[in-house]
């Protein structure tokens, strides 16, 4: 089988891990012997590996933390919800607030209509032409009163009317 | 002689009896390697063990789900990386994905690129090796680092990787050595010391 540098890149991961099978494996390390790039490309792998293995640190797992665990999750705990309570909290605290004061507004916006339709009087109660409140006084037949501006008209008239007191 | 450790899965039935300490064997089985996991995604301890602690919460919370086709360590695994990617989400640290472009694979080195890295220098103490590994980690694709994580630091099998992330074994091939690759390009990004030839 002719393998190439392209067949051989493919397999490097696997080559590395030794997850590839002797039939795959000979190939490719009969391909390694003839070429330096592939080589290299191999070294590079192992360098990298080296880099992430020398980098495990010790696990310090917290003190009574699984019988902690356990007893939580028997006590019906649902969980952290991850992340951190603040920015939980505020996530879905928030459009909970906006919501609530968006309802409250319209609450406040009809209550002050409700108000203001209770205190003022209605069309039908007064009009502009109402004079009802004329007869009050003078009883349901009395004639209604004329404004001062008919008084002061009927004044000249009258004056305009009466004869000239004749000269002496 | 010791007594052979109880099965996962008789731990899971006893649990499902309603046996808190078997649960709480179970979860003193692997809670080392689900904080190990679970590390590799934030660096803040706190946030680790709301992690770990919510994985562990939600596998019981789900245990009569176990379908016992995979081992239960299989299972744990992928609500463990489902929990802490979702972390990741929820806390604004949106983990990115990268696109697998099959043409990729196999492409050498980047002309101008150089050509290697130097393996970590020998005096450099293993909490400096961590710190270096974990920054240039986290500059890396989710999907990269998640392959990198279970193979590099939990030594996982090609099969076992596809069945906790339900990809198939070539996935994890191409992407093993795409997220090398990129490990490899953030690392000489990084830290160009580093960088070996031109």
């Amino acid at each position: 089988m002719n393998v190439t540098c392209e067949n051989v890149r493919t397999l490097l991961s696997s080559y590395l891990d030794g997850e590839l099978s002797e039939e795959q494996a000979k190939p490719a390390r009969a391909h390694l012997m003839d070429c330096r790039n592939c080589r290299e490309a191999v070294q590079e792998g192992k360098v990298i590996r080296r880099w992430l293995r020398d980098a495990e640190l010790p696990v310090e797992v917290p003190m009574g933390f699984a019988a902690r665990v356990a007893r939580r999750a028997f006590a019906g705990d649902p969980g952290l919800l991850v992340p951190q309570p603040g920015v939980r909290g505020e996530k879905s605290l928030l459009p909970f607030v906006l919501k609530l004061a968006a309802v409250a507004a319209v609450v406040l916006f009809l209550f002050s209509l409700l108000i203001q339709k209770e205190s003022l009087p209605s069309g039908e109660e007064i009009q502009a032409t109402d004079q009802s409140w004329m007869f009050e006084e003078h009883g349901p037949n009395a004639e209604p009163l004329a404004s001062e501006e008919d008084a002061e008209e009927a004044e000249n008239a009258a004056a305009d009317q009466a004869p000239e007191e004749p000269e002496r | 002689m010791q007594p052979a450790a109880t099965e996962d899965t008789t731990l899971v039935d006893e649990t499902l009896g309603g046996n808190q300490l078997s649960f709480q064997l179970l979860v003193e089985r692997y809670q080392d390697r689900i904080f190990g996991l679970v590390r590799h995604y934030t660096r803040s301890m706190v946030e680790v063990e709301d992690i770990v602690q919510d994985t562990f919460i939600k596998a019981y919370r789900k245990l009569e789900t176990f379908q016992r086709q995979s081992s239960f360590s299989t299972w744990l695994y992928r609500i463990a990386v489902n929990t802490s990617l979702d972390f990741l989400k929820r806390a604004g640290r949106n983990p990115v994905r990268a696109i697998e472009d099959p043409e990729v694979v196999g492409t050498p080195t980047q002309a101008g690129a150089p050509r290697s890295i130097a393996a970590p220098d020998a005096n450099l103490e293993r909490e400096e090796i961590a710190r270096i590994t974990h920054e240039v980690l986290e500059e890396i694709p989710e999907n990269f680092r998640t392959v990198l994580v279970l193979r590099e630091f939990e030594g996982m099998a090609y099969q076992e990787m596809a069945d906790l992330l339900g990809i198939s074994i070539g996935t994890i091939e191409s992407r093993l050595f795409r997220a090398r690759a990129r490990f490899k390009d953030a690392l000489v990004r990084m830290h160009p010391e580093y960088a070996v030839g031109s």
